[in-house]
């Protein structure tokens, strides 16, 4: 045989045959057949009951969503609860007199002394 | 085989609710599917339980079916899956060792005989091939399916498709000529 005939793009009628009657199958037909359609109602009514596997994709979802409302909850809860932080003016305001605000907003710069006294007169 | 119309038909009358339509497609296909479940699982009753497994799940799945495409080929990828799957499950025997009487040409008392010996060896050279391979010649040979057509059912390029009835060709039609030359 040559190889030209084997990359033939026709199905080969001979072979098709010989190959047709190896896998021909011996019994009738028509009794496959009922064999399948007996299976009919009950093929339909297993797709329509979710199996485990459906059950268990729905299930895995479900626990992403409970832990990400878990993990939000938490978060709003903590900045809810914690005190805000004191802001930067009300860490600067002086507790009498002028104090350090004075000194950071002033133009020109301190005097080493009164820089001193403020902080001693803080004290 | 009825028209890729009428199987459409078919399919549409099956999805409504029509029993007996879905059964006129089993009719139409069983011969078809229970060659291509054979090609892949060498033993009958095997191919027959993957063939009905691939039936049913075709009934289940028929929504899915993409009415453009014909539905033959759509089919024959389920039925040759099913039977993929149960060879995996079961890991199916492999074909049995030939016959050394066959192998050396031995008494053919009839035809039926002679007939019966060809049959034996083509399946025990279909089970020396791969299960790809038996099955791609099987789809092109016997149910005459196109190139395309038996990459889309085996999930393979075309040029694979090729190579493997190629192969599987000149394997078989050894088998087949030296069959003749022995032939009374």
């Amino acid at each position: 045989m040559k190889d030209s005939q084997a990359f033939d793009h026709r199905p080969d009628p001979e072979l098709g045959a010989a190959l047709r009657a190896a896998l021909e199958p011996k019994d009738d037909q028509k009794a496959f057949v009922v064999r399948i359609m007996a299976q009919y109602e009950r093929a339909l009514d297993r797709a329509t009951i979710p199996t485990l596997d459906v059950l268990a994709s729905w299930f895995r979802p479900g626990i992403a969503a409970a832990a990400a409302a878990l993990i939000a909850g938490f978060l709003l809860g903590r900045t809810v609860l914690t005190p805000a932080p004191a802001s930067i003016d009300a860490a600067m305001a002086p507790l009498e007199g002028p104090g350090l605000a004075a000194l950071v907003t002033a133009q020109d710069p301190p005097d080493a002394s009164v820089v001193f006294t403020s902080l001693v007169d803080q004290r | 085989m009825g028209s890729s119309e009428e199987d459409k038909g078919l399919v549409a009358k099956t999805l409504a609710g029509e029993r007996d339509a879905f059964g006129i497609l089993v009719e139409r296909y069983a011969a078809q599917a229970r060659r291509v479940a054979r090609a892949v699982l060498g033993d009958p009753d095997d191919a027959d339980d993957a063939a009905q497994d691939g039936f049913l799940s075709a009934l289940v799945k028929l929504a899915q079916y993409d009415t453009r495409r014909p539905f033959g080929p759509w089919l024959m990828r389920i039925v040759a899956n099913a039977a993929t799957d149960r060879r995996r499950r079961r890991n199916v025997r492999q074909a049995e060792p030939l016959d050394p009487a066959l192998v050396g040409g031995g008494p053919r008392p009839d035809t039926a005989a002679i007939r019966s010996e060809l049959g034996a060896r083509l399946r025990t050279a279909l089970g020396e091939l791969s299960e790809r391979r038996r099955t791609a010649v099987v789809l092109f040979d016997v149910e005459g399916y196109s190139h395309a057509e038996i990459a889309g059912i085996l999930g393979i390029p075309e040029g694979t498709v090729r190579s493997e009835v190629f192969h599987a060709r000149r394997r078989l039609r050894t088998l087949l000529a030296d069959w003749k030359e022995q032939a009374p």
